[in-house]
């Protein structure tokens, strides 16, 4: 026994030495903070715009392209050209807080961070250091793009540390494509002789009809995907149904700039209880609650659904798939799906095109504490805007990549567009300057009235549509899909899903347990037995009341305000 | 072994009965359906590989391709990076399992000695290890302060003495009988004799089992890449390279999250690949070579080992 | 321990009997292979895995990465007020219990099970195909594994096509088996089983290697059919392995996983299928908390620890191997 005693003791003292050597650890690291900042200013004074060749590394916290240097791209090559500087990418793999998390605590950082989700985490540790000056002395084109929008990313002690990635020059260029939007069979709208489908109840009633006049076809009416993270996708319809944009959790007034949340309003009962009718009559896909996105997908180049809403980017491989197949045989054009600006009513003027706003301010790109020059990374940014990079990083080089027409327009020719594949834009440097740096936005006019985004340039989307594609469009007399919606207007907080958000904050603990909740409630109320929707309803509320959803509603009211305010 | 194994199935053969033969149909009908569900997912992930990427968005891909294509494997083995990572990964793979096994083998023999006077305090001391950690960030800090991270020690020392193997060895170390190891004294040979020349060779049946596990803990393993090493590309393991490969293929789908919802307009090209396709492509990448090391090591499995030792 | 101890002293012939910490040290030179065996790795031990304690004050702070330890703001059980405190807190547990209670049960004996049908099996060659084979699923990606899952369990999938077949369900009807929150732990029970059960056999299979086959040739001469050879050699022949890893895992009951729960689950099964790690995934890792998900894991080492010592405390009442 009293040997077991003394063994104890020794791994009792064992552990408590353990412990004391490693807090002393912990503390000599905290020693070398002062200095290695003191090193990295040190560093400013130094260093004139030399024209030496010089590698920075960037870490991007959004998992992108693969790892490698700028400079082994056609672009990044000539970059390095203009300015010297070479940048060592690394893209995040693995969890962003993770990753962040040992950076911060080791108080090692790689020149340039884009801390993307972790923006706030960073900040408040100190990583990042002001831009104020350096883009005073060395930014010309940052002024000229961000303007007066710098004043919407600025910290509360009224410093710049981050800047934002896209910022809107010219006229802005709404997308020819639809966003997002209701999406219908081709077909369905074929046969009920292409209306003009304004409300939810019409869009529904079109599916019903459709369904019940094919009912050996086994056709399902709508699905939704709830997939993890994805479920806003069955969460969000009601704002849109309201005519608002998407805002996230919020519809904000454009007059008052008040934000309201939806998710216990009318109009979030009014789309479950539509969602509710269809699966008691049987038209709505019940595995949606279970499905993975996989699934979704499958489902959606299955030919059988009739209808769904999302956002294009998340449905995009299934359309591609389903175009792809209508090219090779057009008789499969019915099976691909046509968007539709649907609202509840139709004095209600939908929003569903993604409007010119303010820049994003939860995400970023910053030079950090440990960077050897932050004065040519600045200077690198600074080229990087300057219009010609601006074009040559969106379309290229002129002759190999796109041509202009007698008009000054640019295209790209057939021959062009087949040669733009993956492998192409990985070599090229398309994929690694297409975001994630200061840039124009997409959307943004260039001074010789071209679009930036290639994309967005009629030309090019003109001739990615097919003969059907073109009918069914002239049915309805627009040229693109996004004439079908409303015209955008700007609004100068939007996005409000980017307003950045401290980490275990009560927003994001709002945010957090609405998700939950939703997740959760939802599924029962669409399935529920029609009778029993409203007591399902009220469990819902009983729930969601105890959230503090004014404080939410109050603090978003606020941001947008500031946002607006900075710009004004 | 085969001998013994010959020996055996004589015997039985002469006394099968009616009850016997029963019990052998119903034990390989259900060793047969039992084969049929674990190969099902292997060979719906195979199909999923061998199937052209945009074809299998359509799901419906069970144990054939619909449309055979070999673009998927062409996605990964045109990164140039990978064979270098392989390269790593088997390096650690054997210099980590065999360091473990040597050193578990090491530890247990001395703690399967019930007269060591260290003995419970060790024990106790690398069991309590199992139910605990000191977090993330202080283990990080750690490997930093020791000067391990962006070296490929990072991949050894952390994992050299795997608590669970270590008691399953000492389990069958304290299963060998003892005459054994009383022989070994009688023979006048120290501690380090009986450990080497008796007890490593007595237990290769657990060797082998707790080689096959750390190796293929080691050869899955990419957090501490990702962790420790993510910016040096030339101590990238093959597991490692292949999660980069699936989120480049999932950017390029467009499916990146916010970002997309951002950067979707700018017009992204559609692509060949989908990350449901890498990611079955890089299953059986990843896992084949680690499966065929498992004939190799199953011999040391079969029945009879024991025997040879003991007699011999 | 006490009767080690004391036989140890009886053992060695001495001059004269040396007693207490001198004792120890005379030990410990006879026995210095053994220490040399140990001890370097003793010390692997603490370096690698005691030294990073420390960490455990992070769940006493509001812990910023970027401040040193000693201007971190301490602010005493908050953390584990919130683990703790949180409405679902007790259904998260009991899902956490349940399922790894699944996991440890039925992990256990059909690894077991399989192991003694598998050492039945006469012919080599098919013995190491099912052997293999049974061990493939094991290294598929609980994503890719869950994707299939969910394939199979879905409303058009093969388990609801063969039902209709069968007639135990009407077409139209069929089940929406992730969707229905008290399937959940059986859905992850046989998925966990249909994943690991052949890789859990292997040491199982290692250990009948031990067994003397003079026993087996004995207990036919005897007369014993082959259920009895199973009971009475095979078994025992095992036993000392299976309790030391059922006492290893007992200490694990709070451990049920992350990845499947997280991948099968959704917000029809949420009720039954969130565990203590998701839980701390979405409250803490998520939000950068790395304090929370420290708490967590405190409750859990405790909680370990008792189990831990009880379990071996059973193990050595009833006379059988244990863990120390």
């Amino acid at each position: 026994m009293k040997k077991n005693k003394v063994l104890l003791l020794s791994l009792a003292a064992a552990l408590m030495l353990s412990a004391v050597t490693a807090c002393s650890g912990n503390n000599s690291n905290n020693t070398d903070k002062p200095t290695a900042t003191n090193a990295a200013t040190g560093d400013n004074g130094g260093s004139e715009p030399t024209k030496e060749k010089v590698t920075y590394t960037i870490y991007n916290g959004v998992a992108g392209s693969k790892d490698g240097n700028t400079n082994e791209t056609t672009i990044g090559k000539m970059l390095e050209d203009q300015t010297g500087v070479n940048f060592k990418l690394e893209f995040l793999v693995g969890d962003l807080n993770t990753k962040i998390g040992t950076m911060i605590a080791a108080n090692e950082y790689p020149d340039v961070l884009i801390p993307d989700a972790a923006m706030e985490e960073v900040m408040n540790a100190g990583a990042f250091i002001p831009l104020d000056e350096l883009i005073e002395e060395h930014g010309p084109n940052i002024k000229r793009v961000y303007g007066n929008k710098l004043d919407q990313m600025r910290s509360a002690d009224g410093k710049l540390y981050i800047l934002p990635i896209a910022a809107q020059v010219g006229e802005f260029i709404p997308d020819p494509e639809a966003g997002a939007g209701f999406w219908i069979q081709r077909r369905v709208l074929e046969e009920a002789g292409y209306p003009v489908v304004k409300t939810l109840d019409q869009y529904i009633k079109l599916i019903e009809d459709y369904e019940a006049k094919h009912k050996d076809e086994k056709l399902t009416g709508l699905i939704s995907l709830t997939h993890d993270w994805r479920f806003f996708a069955t969460a969000n319809p009601p704002m849109h149904l309201m005519g608002y944009p998407n805002d996230g959790n919020v519809m904000i007034n454009g007059d008052t700039l008040e934000a309201k949340t939806y998710a216990g309003d009318e109009a979030t009962k009014k789309w479950l209880k539509t969602l509710n009718d269809l699966n008691a009559k049987g038209l709505f896909d019940k595995a949606s609650f279970v499905d993975n996105y996989d699934q979704y997908i499958a489902k959606l180049t299955s030919h059988n659904v009739l209808g769904f809403f999302d956002y294009k980017w998340q449905v995009d491989n299934a359309l591609n798939v389903l175009k792809d197949a209508a090219r090779k045989d057009p008789s499969l054009d019915k099976y691909r799906y046509f968007p539709l600006p649907i609202t509840f009513d139709e004095s209600i003027t939908d929003a569903y095109i993604d409007a010119e706003g303010g820049v994003v301010t939860n995400r970023g790109i910053g030079i950090t504490v440990s960077a050897k020059d932050p004065v040519r990374i600045i200077e690198y940014f600074d080229n990087l805007l300057k219009e010609e990079n601006q074009i040559l990083t969106s379309w290229g080089i002129k002759g190999e990549t796109y041509e202009v027409n007698e008009e000054g327009r640019y295209y790209r020719t057939q021959e062009q567009i087949d040669k733009i594949n993956e492998a192409f834009n990985e070599e090229f440097g398309f994929k690694y300057y297409s975001w994630n740096w200061p840039m124009y936005g997409a959307n943004s006019t260039l001074s010789d009235g071209n679009a930036k985004g290639v994309a967005i340039q009629p030309e090019v989307f003109q001739m990615s549509l097919t003969e059907a594609d073109k009918a069914i469009l002239g049915k309805y007399g627009v040229q693109t899909y996004s004439q079908m919606f409303a015209k955008p207007v700007f609004r100068p907080w939007y996005p409000a899903w980017g307003f950045a958000k401290e980490q275990n904050s009560p927003e994001i603990m709002w945010e957090t347990k609405k998700d939950e909740l939703t997740k959760k409630y939802y599924p029962k109320m669409v399935l529920a037995d029609p009778g029993k929707f409203e007591s399902v309803w009220e469990d819902y509320m009983k729930e969601f009341g105890k959230l503090d959803t004014a404080g939410y509603e109050k603090w978003t009211t606020e941001k947008a305000k500031a946002k607006v305010e900075a710009v004004k | 072994m085969a001998a013994s194994d010959v020996k055996l199935n004589k015997k039985y053969k002469i006394q099968t009965s009616i009850g016997d033969r029963i019990f052998d149909i119903c034990n390989y009908t259900f060793m047969i359906l039992l084969m049929i569900v674990t190969l099902y997912p292997f060979i719906n992930v195979l199909a999923v590989s061998l199937n052209d990427a945009q074809d299998s968005l359509k799901g419906g891909i069970y144990l054939l391709p619909r449309v055979w294509s070999l673009d998927n494997y062409q996605y990964i083995f045109k990164e140039a990076t990978i064979f270098h990572a392989t390269l790593i990964s088997i390096l650690r793979t054997v210099i980590g399992t065999v360091l473990t096994v040597l050193c578990s083998a090491m530890v247990a023999f001395s703690i399967s000695r019930q007269d060591f006077v260290l003995r419970k305090f060790v024990t106790v001391a690398f069991i309590l290890t199992m139910y605990f950690n000191g977090g993330l960030i202080p283990t990080f800090l750690l490997m930093r302060d020791m000067n391990l991270v962006g070296s490929f020690w990072v991949y050894i020392w952390p994992g050299l003495i795997g608590v669970f193997n270590l008691i399953i060895i000492r389990s069958f170390i304290e299963n060998l009988p003892e005459s054994i190891l009383e022989s070994g004294k009688i023979d006048g040979a120290g501690d380090f004799r009986t450990f080497f020349s008796i007890v490593l060779p007595l237990t290769t049946p657990v060797l082998a089992t707790v080689a096959l596990f750390s190796g293929v803990s080691q050869w899955n393993s990419w957090f501490d890449v990702f962790l420790y090493n993510s910016s040096h590309i030339d101590l990238s393991t093959l597991q490692y390279e292949l999660q980069k490969i699936l989120q480049n293929s999932n950017t390029t789908a467009g499916t990146s999250g916010m970002d997309g919802m951002i950067s979707g307009a700018n017009g992204a090209q559609q692509n060949t690949v989908t990350p449901l396709s890498v990611r079955a492509t890089m299953t059986i990448v990843a896992s084949v070579p680690i499966i065929m090391v498992y004939p190799f090591l199953q011999k040391y499995f079969v029945k009879g080992m024991m025997v040879g030792g003991v007699k011999g | 321990m006490e009767t080690n101890a004391i036989e140890t002293t009886s053992m060695p012939p001495l001059k004269e009997k040396p007693k207490g910490i001198k004792l120890f040290f005379v030990k410990l030179l006879q026995q210095r292979a053994l220490v040399i065996m140990s001890v370097p790795f003793l010390i692997w031990l603490i370096l690698f895995k005691y030294v990073p304690i420390w960490g455990w004050t992070i769940a006493f702070q509001d812990y910023k990465p970027a401040l040193g330890f000693w201007d971190q703001k301490w602010i005493g059980f908050h953390h584990f007020e919130f683990l703790f405190g949180d409405d679902r807190f007790l259904r998260v547990l009991r899902n956490t219990l349940a399922m790894s209670a699944i996991n440890l049960v039925f992990g256990f004996l059909t690894a077991i099970i399989l192991a003694l049908l598998l050492n039945e099996i006469r012919k080599v060659a098919f013995k190491r195909v099912v052997q293999t084979v049974s061990y493939l699923p094991h290294f598929i990606s609980w994503v890719v594994a869950a994707s299939i899952i969910q394939t199979t369990l879905s409303p058009d999938g093969i388990i609801n096509e063969l039902l209709v077949w069968f007639g135990f369900v009407n077409e139209g009807n069929e089940i929406l088996f992730l969707g229905i929150p008290e399937y959940f732990w059986t859905i992850f029970g046989a998925s966990s089983i249909w994943k690991d059960i052949g890789w859990n056999t292997i040491v199982y299979l290692a250990a009948m290697t031990t067994i003397d086959p003079a026993q087996y040739e004995a207990a036919e001469i005897d007369g014993a059919n082959r259920l009895q050879k199973m009971t009475f050699i095979t078994l025992p022949g095992i036993k000392s392995v299976v309790i030391v890893l059922l006492i290893m895992n007992i200490g694990y009951l709070l451990e049920s996983g992350f990845e499947p729960q997280y991948l099968l689950g959704n917000g029809m099964n949420v009720d039954y299928s969130e565990n203590i790690d998701i839980f701390v995934l979405k409250y803490g890792i998520a939000q950068s908390n790395f304090s929370l998900s420290i708490a967590a894991g405190m409750f859990k080492t405790v909680v370990s620890f008792i189990l831990l010592f009880v379990a071996n405390n059973v193990a050595k009442r009833m006379g059988e191997s244990r863990l120390f």
